[in-house]
């Protein structure tokens, strides 16, 4: 029977004394509570100025892919199992939330979330609704696929389809390349 | 002040800060999260890039008020943790100004900016400097003449409500937003370091 060797994220958090930063496997990291989450996601939404929402989603993609494909890089993970694995244990660890990806291919995937942080922190803070929030999510999603596949940004859309804070039992995404 | 900055840096750094089996970090009466930097000041940046001059004001606004309310509540969670009362509190002697103090060694710990408080009358003002923070970064070459520093704007206001605004409300309703803060220096304009100073609202 074959054994399948589990993979573990591996994580260097250092504190710099004379900087007083924080990094995280290199990349200065900073920690922040729900409330400012939530309000970035509330700002997103309300931000009449421009298309929030997208901002919000592209910013996130941005950074997670490149911490995605920095950490693939570096760890010489070729494997897509391997590559997902270290994705949703990176999103853990980040206290994002449990992210568990049902299945994933070029051209598309499918995520549940079992446990996520903007969706309990929207709740805590401000109670439950009809729309899901989980735009930081949304932009995980799309970074962590365009890193798996080895693809620029953008190269795919994410769409929530169920959202925790809505009442669903988990927070579901679907994603497609565009 | 018999606050001991460096005793405090040295302990509250190596608080170790990951998500449980649940992929959260309930900790100080919020849930936290550990983000890379270049996230939050991609998304502010991009934001205040982006919009219409005559909006940059209330975008701005926006930015600040998302820390303010974080500060707000995350610092009450802090002034009133365990390791806040193993660490701090034997420091404190004179109340409200000593936990100011603290808070700022606490809020250099946690690696949102090397920032001490230079100058502060009690309910009146506050001036906080910044030697190193990340929202500086948005600027890598040159200097800038938008001062980005929104989120030590906000948490700045914040802990001066949490010291003379009165008691903590939970909701938010009453306290919160009794200060304001301005930035009048800044690393990512050309300053040796970021200034900040806090008056009533």
């Amino acid at each position: 029977m074959a054994v399948m060797k589990k993979t573990e994220i591996e994580l260097d958090h250092r504190f710099d004394p004379r900087t007083c930063r924080h990094t995280m496997n290199g990349q200065v990291s900073v920690l922040h509570c729900h409330h400012y989450a939530t309000l970035y996601t509330q700002l997103a939404e309300d931000c009449g100025m421009l298309d929030g929402r997208k901002l919000l989603t592209d910013v996130a993609e941005d950074a997670f892919r490149e911490v995605l494909s920095s950490y693939y890089s570096t760890h010489g993970l070729d494997d897509v199992a391997q590559r997902i694995a270290i994705a949703e244990q990176y999103y853990a660890a980040a206290g994002l939330g449990k992210m568990r990806v049902l299945c994933a291919g070029p051209e598309s995937c499918e995520v549940e979330l079992l446990h996520s942080h903007v969706d309990a922190g929207w709740i805590k803070k401000w109670g439950k609704r009809d729309a899901p929030v989980n735009y930081i999510t949304s932009g995980y999603i799309a970074g962590m696929l365009a890193a798996i596949w080895e693809r620029p940004a953008r190269s795919y859309s994410v769409v929530e389809t169920a959202g925790i804070v809505a009442g669903a039992e988990r927070s579901k995404f679907s994603a497609a390349a565009n | 002040m018999a606050i001991d900055r460096k005793r405090i840096i040295d302990a509250m750094s190596q608080v170790e800060v990951l998500g449980n089996d649940e992929g959260l970090i309930p900790v100080f009466g919020v849930f936290v999260q550990q983000l890379p930097a270049n996230f939050w000041n991609g998304f502010a940046e991009r934001l205040t890039r982006s919009v219409d001059p005559d909006s940059l004001e209330a975008a701005e606004w926006l930015l600040v008020n998302a820390a303010h309310e974080c500060g707000y509540h995350t610092g009450y969670g802090i002034i009133t943790s365990e390791e806040w009362k193993a660490v701090v509190e034997p420091m404190i002697e004179n109340a409200p100004e000593d936990i100011l103090h603290g808070a700022f060694a606490v809020f250099t710990a946690w690696g949102w900016a090397k920032s001490e408080v230079v100058e502060l009358k009690p309910k009146k003002k506050m001036v906080v400097r910044a030697y190193d923070y990340y929202e500086s970064d948005v600027v890598a070459y040159g200097i800038s003449t938008k001062a980005s520093a929104y989120m030590i704007r906000g948490v700045c206001g914040a802990f001066m409500d949490l010291a003379y605004g009165g008691d903590y409300d939970p909701t938010g309703k009453t306290g919160l937003r009794t200060f304001q803060c301005a930035q009048t220096k800044g690393i990512e304009c050309g300053d040796e370091y970021g200034e900040f100073v806090v008056t009533p609202a």
